[in-house]
């Protein structure tokens, strides 16, 4: 995924302004990543040069530490991004079949965004809504008892959300 | 605080620097112990490789050596039935993962692989393992120098010594069985911020990096 | 017990006058709580909510309406508690859509108090049942879970008037000593999986030279299928916070950390609002209450890295690394953060101090066993009915915890094996049943008490598969420093994938049984060391399901998906329904002659949609391990119809 100009720029100043309120202590290296990750959803390379740079570390250990944690994203995440809990009790009640039912629906793999920017997949570990397994989340939104039908519907509702906002969009022009 | 201590590694007695790790104070009486990653310089040891397990008196279980620091009437064998087999599983789980080449590898004959292989009469292919290939391009893109991360073992000797006499170009990255050595973005050596200075390769004891 | 703090007596007893008048207020009307913690939320609380405020609205009633924590029983979720003059308050359990608005509406305009939704009062009465009535209220001894659900974990005052900060006050007058002398009489061990006493701890990083000392809170629970840790913080943060405070007050800290997870957004508010509330209060910062003492609490979240829950990696994670571990010694009390004495201890851990702070260390070691004082906290998840937390007596039986507290196993289906402590536990079977809950009998078992994450598996569910789950999820989690743990697991993890795959070998289980030993005695840190807990304790105790799945390629339980087959059994399938067509995502299912649905197997994905898709009158669908059985079932079915032509 190439990144245009206009997102570069942006990622850079965004970026730029949040170093502003941190001092170079390391301790706040991760808190600021993780800032800028809430900002864009992602943390670009060009956002990582900026962050080692004003803490003073090579660049490669701002890479490693993005590579490393799991909540890090190097490409921009889609406008709804879909968790898939892996839990013991999801795992145990068919997150596999869910994850499946996803990957067939959105033809992405695990990890992956569409085409068009509107979904992204992840596992994510337990979010301790055993109770409910299998559970997905969607952007934040907690989801129990899916089935493969409810992925369907799921989408589906998306479908409608998208429609009313064109005709809504079309109304106010 | 004695200016040395005395200290017994396989009923040897060895005066040593108190506090200095046990790893050290073996390999400057000429006791070898098998190791990677351990380095003199840091303050507090990796122990990452996992192949410099030691018995100690007193104590239930093996000890990596360069964790240990030495004080008085320490009680160490380098050799037992207990290290043996950890290190000749730990050593067979490493070479797993290591490329076999020897033949056409510039650390031939000169590879710690090969020493510990000798000194603890291992053999080098993995008897019971499947071969794990990391299957990753080799990256012949520097100037002068060839990184082959299929032979790696992430010991991180380079990593160190490319933040002492290079950029900073190397450093660690991802984790699990997906960890690795590489540069900023994972980009090859020839477009990252390299110097071709070389530190790396002289430290890697794998023949991972090598002189073109 | 020194008396300088007397300003600090005056000034709480203040506060709690405030806090008083705040609760009693609530209770002058109709009260009526929300469990809206995240479980409560996946079941629809805040549309509940919504729909509770706007009925009220609608019949102009005047109600308070409290969006609460989690009281525990999650499987009845969303619940909603109803406080009413004249009667005992009650407890309703699946309050779904139109359900939450008609119970409000028949019980505060009519006095019908909806008997038929209820799950049990709260207070005893008689004309309903109260929690205490049921079995689990037999074995259930709330200590930290006691205020969850039923106090507005956003409002201090609610905490206050509950009790809660007079330990943290009463500590004030007590020396550093005094407090670390309770706690070690008291017998806590470390909550968040080894059983470490906390008391020894807290002594090691007071005795450690040095002025500036941490105390962390460790709430980076990671085990998936525990969520202990997140309830409480959602429920009741202050209790952890007071605790937090107190630790630092034992220790000589001045400055607090909470690690929590990032997966627990809702955790993560709550916590901070309540540290936001109780620096107003005067109960955090600077000279708390107007004593000597100074404290103050920061949030740091985790970024997802289960390693992060081990102590020296948690460290790394704060001081800007990867959550790489470290080698201990020296451990964290006497060189942690920023290689200062630090301690870190777990939520629960921590919610407990001020309990026995209040009511002293004979009171703690008078719940539990000798060695194992006080209550242990469960998530209860899974095959179990009654799904949630359950705080029980240390050494409870497993039985009474899951046939009773957990009313056993949902839909009638056959008990298989308890899974505790997560991927550093391991599965016991139902011979074990009768082991006692605490740290020294689960270890003794083969499983360990980790952080109370507890999975029920029944008939259906697949041991190896289980404890492939659980190696995939170590090697996905492992930090990649250490070799035994990095390689080691990877090539259990292969082989496991190999037997769920019907590629097993005999010597398989030999050479998995080799590599854990090596995994636990070589690695560098406890998740290393831990990882092939689950693996050995099944083939410890279900060894005949590896041997199946190797020598045979069937899998018992029907779940792995390369050893199954689904199959229409031609004698129950209803020709004219088409539900299970309908139902597949990938048209595998059409007629054949006789317009008996068929699955083409070359098609199929083994969804289970179709199986969930059959009306229960037919049971048409079945699983069939090994999958060549398919071929058996359909040449039966010909030859029994070719005899039925030929008469």
């Amino acid at each position: 995924m190439n990144l245009t100009a206009e997102e570069k720029r942006i990622a850079t100043e965004t970026t730029r302004q949040l170093l502003s309120t941190y001092n170079d202590s390391r301790g706040n290296l991760i808190p600021v990543l993780q800032q800028v990750q809430n900002k864009l959803g992602y943390v670009p390379a060009v956002a990582m040069e900026e962050v080692a740079a004003h803490f003073n570390v090579p660049a490669v250990d701002v890479y490693g530490i993005i590579t490393f944690y799991n909540q890090f994203r190097l490409t921009p995440p889609g406008k709804r991004q879909v968790k898939i809990c892996m839990g013991t009790a999801c795992h145990m009640r068919g997150a596999q079949i869910i994850q499946e039912s996803w990957e067939r629906r959105l033809n992405i793999k695990m990890g992956e965004t569409t085409e068009d920017r509107e979904y992204s997949l992840e596992r994510v570990a337990c979010v301790g809504c055993c109770t409910m397994a299998p559970v997905v989340l969607i952007n934040e939104e907690v989801h129990g008892k899916i089935t493969p039908t409810r992925v369907d519907g799921l989408i589906f509702s998306h479908q409608l959300d998208k429609q009313k906002e064109k005709e809504g969009a079309a109304r106010d022009e | 605080m004695a200016e040395t201590v005395t200290i017994t590694i396989d009923d040897r007695q060895i005066q040593a620097a108190p506090g200095e790790m046990l790893l050290w104070a073996a390999l400057d009486n000429d006791i070898y112990i098998p190791h990677l990653c351990a380095s003199r310089e840091e303050a507090h040891p990796t122990a990452s490789c996992r192949l410099c397990f030691v018995e100690v008196e007193g104590r239930p279980a093996p000890v990596p050596a360069c964790t240990l620091p030495v004080t008085e009437g320490l009680v160490v064998k380098t050799r037992s039935p207990q290290v043996d087999s950890l290190v000749a599983m730990g050593f067979e789980l490493l070479m797993s993962n290591h490329r076999l080449d020897c033949k056409n590898c510039s650390a031939n004959g000169n590879c710690e692989l090969q020493r510990i292989a000798k000194a603890r009469k291992l053999r080098l292919k993995p008897k019971n393992l499947p071969v794990l290939d990391k299957n990753l391009p080799v990256d012949d893109s520097a100037a002068n120098i060839v990184y082959d991360p299929n032979k790696c073992v992430l010991c991180g000797q380079c990593v160190r010594a490319c933040r002492k006499s290079g950029n900073g170009t190397l450093g660690f990255a991802r984790r699990g069985y997906l960890r690795v050595v590489t540069t900023f973005g994972g980009v090859p050596l020839g477009e990252s911020n390299c110097t071709n200075c070389g530190a790396c390769v002289k430290v890697c004891p794998v023949g991972a990096l090598a002189q073109k | 017990m020194s008396n300088h703090n007397a300003a600090a007596a005056a000034a709480f007893a203040k506060l709690q006058e405030e806090a008083q008048k705040d609760w009693d207020r609530l209770r002058e009307k109709p009260l009526i709580l929300i469990g809206a913690a995240t479980c409560g939320r996946a079941a629809g609380a805040l549309n509940l909510l919504e729909e509770v405020k706007n009925e009220l609205a609608e019949l102009k009633l005047d109600a308070n309406v409290l969006e609460v924590g989690c009281m525990g029983h999650c499987y009845a979720e969303p619940i909603m508690v109803i406080y009413n003059e004249g009667f005992p308050a009650i407890c309703y359990g699946y309050v779904t859509e139109g359900v939450g608005a008609r119970i409000v509406r028949d019980y505060l305009t009519e006095g019908d108090p909806g008997i038929e939704f209820a799950l049990a009062a709260l207070e005893p009465n008689d004309m309903f049942p109260t929690f205490a009535d049921f079995p689990r209220g037999i074995h259930e001894n709330k200590i930290v879970l006691e205020q969850c659900g039923f106090i507005d974990p956003q409002n201090i005052d609610h905490y206050i008037a509950t009790g809660g900060y007079v330990a943290l006050t009463r500590a004030l007058d007590m020396t550093s000593q005094e407090i670390v002398t309770t706690i070690k009489e008291s017998g806590l061990r470390g909550r968040g999986g080894a059983g470490f006493p906390t008391g020894i701890k807290w002594q090691t990083c007071l005795d450690a030279p040095g002025t500036t000392k941490y105390v962390i809170c460790n709430a980076d629970e990671g085990d998936p299928g525990a969520f202990m840790d997140r309830t409480i913080l959602e429920s009741n943060p202050h209790l952890m916070i007071e605790g937090l405070a107190i630790a630092a007050r034992a220790v000589g800290a001045t400055k607090g950390y909470v690690y929590i997870r990032a997966e627990y957004p809702l955790a993560v508010e709550r916590v901070a609002l309540a540290i936001e509330q109780a620096r107003s209060k005067g109960l955090l910062g600077d000279n708390i209450l107007g004593s000597d003492y100074s404290f103050d609490i920061e949030i740091f979240q985790g970024s997802g890295a289960f390693v992060c829950g081990e102590e020296s990696a948690l460290i790394a994670s704060m001081e800007g690394e990867p959550g790489i571990p470290r080698h201990r010694p020296p451990f964290p009390a006497q060189s942690g953060l920023w290689g200062r004495p630090t301690v870190i201890n777990n939520v629960k851990s921590l919610s407990y101090v001020p309990h026995i702070i209040k009511n002293g260390a004979a009171w703690f070691t008078g719940i539990g066993s000798e060695k194992n004082p006080g209550t242990a906290i469960f998530a209860l998840a899974g095959k179990v009915v009654n799904t949630g937390l359950a705080e029980v007596p240390m050494s409870t039986t497993l039985n009474e915890l899951i046939n009773d507290v957990g009313s056993g196993i949902a839909g009638g289906k056959k008990f298989k094996a308890v899974q505790i402590g997560g991927p550093s536990g391991g599965c016991l079977p139902e011979s074990a049943m009768d082991t006692p809950i605490d740290f020294d009998s689960l270890t003794r078992a083969g499983a360990m008490m980790g952080s109370g994450g507890m999975v029920v598996l029944d008939e259906d569910d697949c041991m190896v598969e289980i404890a492939r789950f659980f190696l995939d999820f170590t090697q996905q989690e492992s930090c990649g420093k250490c070799t035994f743990c990095r390689l080691g697991t990877k090539h259990m993890l292969d082989i496991l994938e190999r037997i769920t795959k019907g590629q097993g070998k005999p010597e398989d289980i030999d050479t998995l049984t080799q590599l854990a030993a090596k995994v636990k005695a070589g690695s560098l840190c406890s998740l290393g060391k831990t990882a092939p807990n689950p693996v050995l304790s099944t083939i410890k105790y279900f060894r005949d399901e590896y041997e199946a799945h190797i020598n045979e390629g069937r899998c018992p339980s029907k779940m792995c998906k390369d050893l199954i087959a689904y199959y229409i059994l031609p004698e129950k399938c209803e020709r004219s329904c088409d539900a299970c067509v309908g139902s597949c995502p990938v048209e595998a299912i059409g007629d054949n002659e006789d317009r008996i649905k068929v699955i083409d197997q070359e098609k199929c994905v083994k969804c289970d949609s179709c199986m969930v898709a059959c009306p229960p009158q037919y049971k048409a669908v079945v699983k069939l391990s090994p999958p060549h059985l398919v071929e058996e079932k359909d040449r039966e079915y010909r030859e029994g119809k070719q005899k039925w032509q030929k008469q």
